[in-house]
């Protein structure tokens, strides 16, 4: 930037709208562990094959009759189960079932709640009402029995399942959507981007749509603790991610018989998802205040 | 006598509201030939603005129902979707009110004036956003080139419509409308970007229709204007005659309403007696009868045409159609 420098006579700090919100995001210390503790998390579920390399030197399933049970300790760093396997990578393994499913829905009900939440607030009328009726007619559905519902139809993975989440999700997402377009839309700059001939989906696309994305973002980052929290209840009530693949919430199911004699096996988990759950909620309130600072409470 | 660049003829634009149907612009004819200024003047709620966004067809949720638009051999009411939006933008251009938010805050200024080029023109976006920057040069943004990066909060209000300007010129239309350009801006402010528009209008020779409530801009940028009353025009003419011997009651009550620094007695104002009236359900006959000083009985029952009155004035009053002058304190 050669220029910039030549001309800026009263030299200000050009601070954008992302600028001010990173800047109130940073100066949230708890936020920022929180945000910190979740990217740690999102590398290690990352780079789970890796650690039970380097770490652990277990793989997830790999059964072990001569050490079931064992006591958190040199051999397994946080125990083992009723069949040997090491309860560290177990959970790490777990991390990226939850946090793969928790990414996945937040992408898919914020792609689909986003594009009907924008055509229906941008056209308005018919388009609007049909579109409102459809949304009010999903969340309007007891979201648990439809996941048992899609669960027996559709046999659960990874994929499957953030699809049956999002299937509801979506529906609060359009909701907000439409309700900030509705808003921008009055704004005299849409009228003026019409004049100088955008087309429709430009409009939305490019004006629009960047106009609303801090409620997406403050959306997206307070929906991962909830989604989190969905996912493993499906995992627990059996409805989820199967045996014998990892997850935090059939982890849960599998230790229910033995709370007594092994409590570790039911802690660790229920740990896990407390504090990814706590991180999210935390990180998501810091995001929403960095965001938009008019919501803080 | 060369063809007008813009015509527009017996447009009729409605909004249907709860109440009732509006009618925004009730038969409203005129034209603008090029290079000329020709003003549109009436009072909030007249119908001035409805007039312009129709000649380019973002009246929405108003609707055209009558009349048509024509530019350059079409008819700009007939043509599809994608045809008017490469004349949007690329032919007639259009600046607001309101600058503060007229222009989209999360781009960079230099972005959003580019824009038109990058739609129109096919400039990518560095040669668009150079376009920007000397575009932003020419109609006075100092240091065009690094303010082109700021966003639009950081421009001031006189700012921001300079840039909504350059915006309009990036592609150089042959029509720019501006509606109430400076009505939102303080007084020092108003004359520099009236300045700005004046030499837009000579250095590009682009017509401009400047829609105001104000009559001190018209008398200084219009040589032809035109007044508005509840969505009908009431009287046209030239600017200077118009001034001088207004042919219409409403005008002449607008022109007695504003105070003159020319007066050598200190006269007190004289507003206009009365509200507008409501667009739902007009009064019969002429509009403004009930707020007229010179009503006949005529005029609660019949609605004037727009006639010839005078050698060089158009007026829709049954008083001056008569031969009637409008005189009195």
């Amino acid at each position: 930037m050669p220029a910039a420098g030549i001309e800026t006579g009263g030299a200000r700090p050009a601070q954008s709208y992302w600028n001010e919100s990173w800047e109130r995001l940073r100066a949230n210390r708890i936020g920022m562990t929180a945000g910190i503790l979740i990217v740690v998390l999102a590398a290690i579920a990352v780079m789970a094959p890796l650690f039970s390399l380097v770490l652990t030197h277990y793989q997830p399933q790999t059964i072990n009759l001569d050490q079931t049970f064992a006591k958190p300790g040199a051999a397994h760093l946080l125990g083992s189960d009723e069949l040997g396997r090491d309860t560290l990578t177990r959970l790490i393994w777990g991390a990226r079932v939850s946090l793969g499913v928790a990414l996945l829905t937040v992408a898919l009900s914020l792609s689909v709640g986003t594009t009907v939440g924008m055509v229906a607030g941008y056209y308005g009328g018919w388009i609007d009402d049909v579109l409102m009726r459809l949304v009010d007619t999903v969340l309007a559905i007891p979201a648990i029995f439809l996941f048992i519902l899609m669960s027996i139809l559709f046999r659960p993975n990874a994929f499957t399942l953030a699809a049956i989440i999002a299937s509801v999700g979506w529906g609060s997402v359009a909701r907000l959507v439409r309700g900030e377009v509705l808003s921008v839309k009055q704004r005299d700059f849409v009228v003026a981007t019409r004049s100088i001939g955008a087309s429709d989906s430009r409009l939305m696309v490019r004006h629009l749509l960047p106009n609303v994305l801090p409620v997406l973002i403050v959306a997206a980052s307070l929906g991962v603790g909830q989604i989190i929290l969905v996912e493993a209840a499906l995992d627990f009530l059996g409805l989820g991610i199967q045996p014998p693949t990892p997850s935090w919430g059939n982890m849960l199911t599998n230790a229910q018989s033995y709370f007594f004699r092994s409590g570790w096996l039911v802690a660790l988990p229920g740990i896990t998802i407390f504090i990814t759950v706590l991180a999210s909620n935390l990180f998501g309130n810091a995001i929403r205040d960095a965001f938009d600072p008019r919501l803080k409470s | 006598m060369t063809q007008p660049l813009l015509q527009v003829q017996d447009l009729h634009t409605v909004f249907s509201t709860k109440e009732g149907q509006v009618k925004a612009v009730d038969g409203v004819s005129f034209e603008l030939n090029a290079g000329e200024t020709l003003g549109i003047v009436g009072e909030s709620g007249c119908g001035k603005s409805v007039t312009a966004l129709s000649i380019i067809r973002l009246q929405r949720p108003g609707r055209i129902v009558g009349g048509k638009v024509m530019f350059k051999g079409q008819d700009l009411t007939r043509v599809s979707e994608d045809e008017m939006r490469e004349i949007r933008g690329r032919e007639i251009a259009m600046i607001f009110q309101d600058p503060m938010t007229s222009l989209n805050p999360v781009y960079r200024v230099g972005w959003q004036v580019g824009e038109p080029t990058r739609l129109h023109n096919g400039l990518d976006a560095r040669k668009a956003f150079s376009s920007a920057v000397s575009m932003l040069g020419r109609v006075g943004i100092p240091s065009a080139a690094s303010r082109a990066r700021d966003y639009p909060h950081q421009f001031s209000g006189g700012m921001r419509q300079r840039a909504m300007i350059a915006m309009g010129l990036t592609t150089t239309p042959h029509v720019l409308i501006a509606d109430e350009p400076t009505t939102a801006l303080d007084v020092t402010i108003q004359a520099q970007i009236l300045d700005l528009l004046r030499d837009v209008n000579r250095d590009f020779g682009t017509a401009t229709i400047l829609i105001t409530h104000n009559l001190g801009v018209v008398a200084g940028m219009c040589q032809r204007l035109i007044v508005m009353y509840a969505g009908k025009i009431v009287e046209a003419g030239p600017t200077a005659d118009v001034f001088a011997h207004p042919k219409h009651p409403y005008t002449w009550s607008l022109l007695r309403s504003i105070p003159r620094l020319d007066a050598e007695t200190h006269e007190p104002l004289k507003p206009i007696e009365g509200l507008p009236p409501n667009l739902v359900d007009l009064p019969s006959g002429c509009a403004f009868h009930p707020r007229c000083a010179f009503r006949v009985e005529k005029c609660s029952r019949d609605v004037p045409a727009l006639l010839r009155v005078g050698d060089t004035q158009q007026s829709a009053c049954w008083v001056t159609q008569s031969g009637t002058e409008l005189k009195g304190g």
